[in-house]
């Protein structure tokens, strides 16, 4: 801000203005010039991001068929469609479903990557570097490929997962299905989910652990503090602000996954018993040809992972404003 | 004041992230002077010189008009479609599967081809399966394109070695042989007769045999019939079929794996499905051939879904006139018979010949023609059904029930 008030200023003397207009201009200045430099990006998320929005709220306030798809003309319907919506018991029980399915893949993400990152710290130099070897290139898996190589990895038929069991003795695995019902099927869809989601946190958070002052770790070690004491008292404090962010975003992405599950899955398994928020979207949105419809869950869920984060945000403003 | 901007950065990339699950879609402007043709993968691989051929003598007959082919897949053709519908830029001749043309002519997406119907070779014979899929309200909207039955593709080795000698000639005979066959196959899950467990093209040729049906029309409503006790009887004899002959995963579907893919491995005596399955049945090419299906009286076969394509022009394409020309010469007399030269039934009846597949397509059934039908293929409430019968998870009854019920709700929607 100081920076951008001495700049009109500096552009004031060098125009050759009177004094008092001069500072006039340098106050006009110190106020506009922030918002002149955000203009840009305000302008350019109202651009892609608010029109698709309203259009997104109007389509859900409309019957919009395949038929009216062809005409380019929907029939404004009112609230219809989120009535309609609020009363099906496929959207509650997938979003109750969903909630589950989220909170495991987060806790679980936030729990292994944390322990992954606290492993980091300790090991040894070279042992750091292939374990963060290993963990980028996990990252830089596609997800498409990602999936379609669980996939061979399960196969009933042929897959290295079943073999390998049966061949430890572990139990006849031949032919064993791991997609059989929803709670497997969604397991294995969390288990590929938490495994892409590790990288990315492990890696942050051991980016976050490096900013812990080694004085105040062995100020607590002088004080008799150690292992789990040390880890919730100093580290976690620390970390807030970085799993505030991690677990707002994790929530964000996989509240709303879609390609993982819908890929494992399989569109051919896929029924409202195993639903998940985004597919239910895709189902009732794209395959029934509902766009109105599909508008109106999609803003639902919009409202949904704004209410499951609020709580996250909120705190990470106050960290904001607080220092 | 560093540490307030990065708590900023990562509140805008979170408001991005929430609001980046809205769509996007873009559009392509056709030019005048060029048709673009929707067919799907299998005319690619099966004949793509056919293909060739069209498109060269249309373009002998119209100088100057590019005929733009794209090849589509069956999963996501509609969803590209729709977005074409929307958006522009869409084909000007479309290939549908027979199930799907019923809910796109009811919503009016397909231009009326009922009087240039005299024009195509062979109308007047089009095969009725066909020609009925693609009628809505007394008008043409569809021009059959191909058919296909379902047929057993086998081994004639393993057959001999399990001293089979004459073809299984009822399903029951289909099941003492399947036993002899697992006595000389003794490994693992080797199939006697791969069926993915959830293939309702195959369940539903059981319930049709019993004399059972999907849902019927009743003055004006759709009423399921899967719960009938002959539909009953039909899905009990599935189990039943499916249990003897098949190793095959009860809740996949016919092309998770590809059934040729299971017996090219060699873990399949004889598998159900298209007659193209023979393409790729390497190493045992030699040792193939195929049968028609048997019922469960000897003697008859087992009545078979006839799959077919329709060809339709959308109302939104600025050239209407060259795409009834293009379908014109696309499923003309001669381009029928190459169709049927690669193992395909081709569109009338006065074409069809003698062999297996067009054996099999004499006792056929279909899905009901109703507007909603594909949501009831794509809400896979029959595969979720059949899932449910043979893990055990319901009993025949109460899966065929819940449905029967289902699909009567989902057809019955305005």
């Amino acid at each position: 801000m100081a920076d951008g008030g001495s700049t009109a200023a500096a552009a004031g003397t060098l125009l050759g203005t009177s004094r008092r207009r001069r500072s006039a201009a340098a106050r006009l200045g110190r106020g506009a010039v922030p918002y002149a430099l955000i203009a840009p990006v305000v302008l350019t998320i109202a651009l892609i991001l608010g029109y698709p929005l309203y259009f997104l709220v109007r389509l859900s306030l409309q019957r919009y068929g395949l038929f009216e798809l062809i005409r380019h003309q929907g029939v404004d319907i009112g609230l219809a469609n989120y009535r309609s919506v609020l009363h099906d018991q496929i959207f509650w029980h997938t979003l109750l479903r969903t909630v589950v399915f989220t909170a495991a893949n987060v806790g679980l993400t936030m729990v292994l990557g944390m322990l992954i990152a606290l492993l980091l710290a300790r090991v040894s130099g070279p042992v750091r570097i292939l374990l963060s070897s290993g963990l980028v290139l996990v990252w830089s898996m596609p997800v498409v490929v990602a999936v379609q190589v669980w996939a061979w990895m399960t196969s009933y038929e042929n897959g290295v997962v079943n073999y390998v069991l049966t061949e430890l003795h572990v139990g006849d695995y031949t032919q064993h299905e791991w997609y059989g019902s929803t709670f497997s099927q969604l397991s294995m869809v969390t288990l590929l989910i938490v495994w892409g989601a590790l990288p990315f946190v492990a890696i942050t958070l051991y980016a976050g652990l490096a900013q812990v002052p080694n004085d105040l770790l062995e100020a607590a070690a002088v004080d008799g503090a150690a292992g789990w004491r040390v880890f919730r008292d100093i580290t976690l404090p620390i970390l807030r602000p970085i799993l505030l962010i991690l677990t707002s975003l994790s929530i964000i992405w996989d509240f709303g996954v879609f390609t993982q599950p819908y890929l494992l899955i399989g569109q051919s398994k896929i029924t409202p018993g195993n639903f998940l928020m985004s597919i239910y979207l895709f189902e009732d949105g794209y395959f029934k040809s509902d766009y109105g419809r599909g508008a109106t869950i999609s803003l639902l869920m919009l409202v949904i992972v704004g209410v499951l984060s609020v709580v996250y945000v909120r705190r990470m403003v106050r960290i904001g404003v607080e220092t | 004041m560093k540490r307030r901007s990065i708590v900023a950065v990562c509140l805008a990339a979170l408001v991005a992230a929430a609001l980046a699950a809205t769509t996007s879609g873009a559009t392509k402007k056709a030019t005048a002077a060029s048709i673009t043709v929707w067919l799907q993968t299998d005319a690619q691989s099966g004949w793509p010189d056919l293909v060739a051929s069209v498109n060269q003598k249309f373009q002998s007959d119209h100088p100057g008009v590019s005929v733009n082919v794209q090849y589509q897949s069956w999963g996501d053709h509609l969803q590209k479609f729709d977005a074409t519908l929307a958006g522009g830029g869409g084909p000007d001749v479309i290939e549908m599967g027979n199930t799907e043309m019923t809910k796109y002519m009811a919503a009016g997406a397909f231009a009326d081809l009922t009087s240039a119907k005299g024009q195509f070779d062979n109308s007047a014979n089009w095969l009725s399966g066909l020609a009925k899929s693609g009628r809505y309200g007394g008008k043409t909207y569809g021009v059959p394109y191909y058919a296909g039955s379902r047929v057993i593709t086998y081994r004639t080795d393993l057959f001999k070695k399990a001293g089979i000698k004459k073809l299984p000639s009822s399903t029951a005979q289909y099941v003492a042989d399947a036993q002899r066959l697992l006595a000389q196959n003794k490994k693992k899950g080797f199939s006697p007769l791969y069926i993915a467990g959830t293939d309702w093209y195959v369940a539903m040729g059981f319930v049709f045999d019993y004399g059972g049906g999907i849902a019927t029309q009743v003055s004006g409503k759709w009423k399921g019939l899967l719960a009938s006790p002959k539909s009953i009887a039909g899905l009990t004899a599935f189990k039943n079929f499916f249990t003897s002959v098949s190793r095959a995963s009860k809740t996949t579907d016919e092309t998770h794996p590809n059934p040729y893919d299971v017996y090219a491995q060699g873990q399949a005596a004889s598998m159900v499905g298209p007659s193209w399955f023979s393409c790729c049945v390497k190493p045992y090419s030699a040792q193939t051939a195929q049968f028609v299906m048997p019922g469960h009286v000897a003697g008859t076969s087992m009545p078979g879904f006839l799959g077919g394509s329709d060809l339709a022009v959308p109302v939104t394409s600025s050239n209407k006139a060259l795409a009834i020309d293009w379908i014109k010469d696309f499923t003309s007399t001669s381009s029928e018979k190459t169709l049927q030269a690669k193992g395909n039934i081709p569109n009338a009846t006065n074409l069809l010949g003698t062999t297996v597949n067009e054996r099999a397509a004499a006792r056929s059934w279909f899905v009901p023609t109703a507007k909603h039908w594909v949501d009831v293929e794509n809400g896979n409430i029959l595969r979720n059904m059949l899932a449910q019968i043979l893990t055990g998870k319901l009993s025949v009854k109460q899966a065929a029930q819940s449905a029967s019920d289902n699909i009567a709700s989902v057809l019955n929607q305005p």
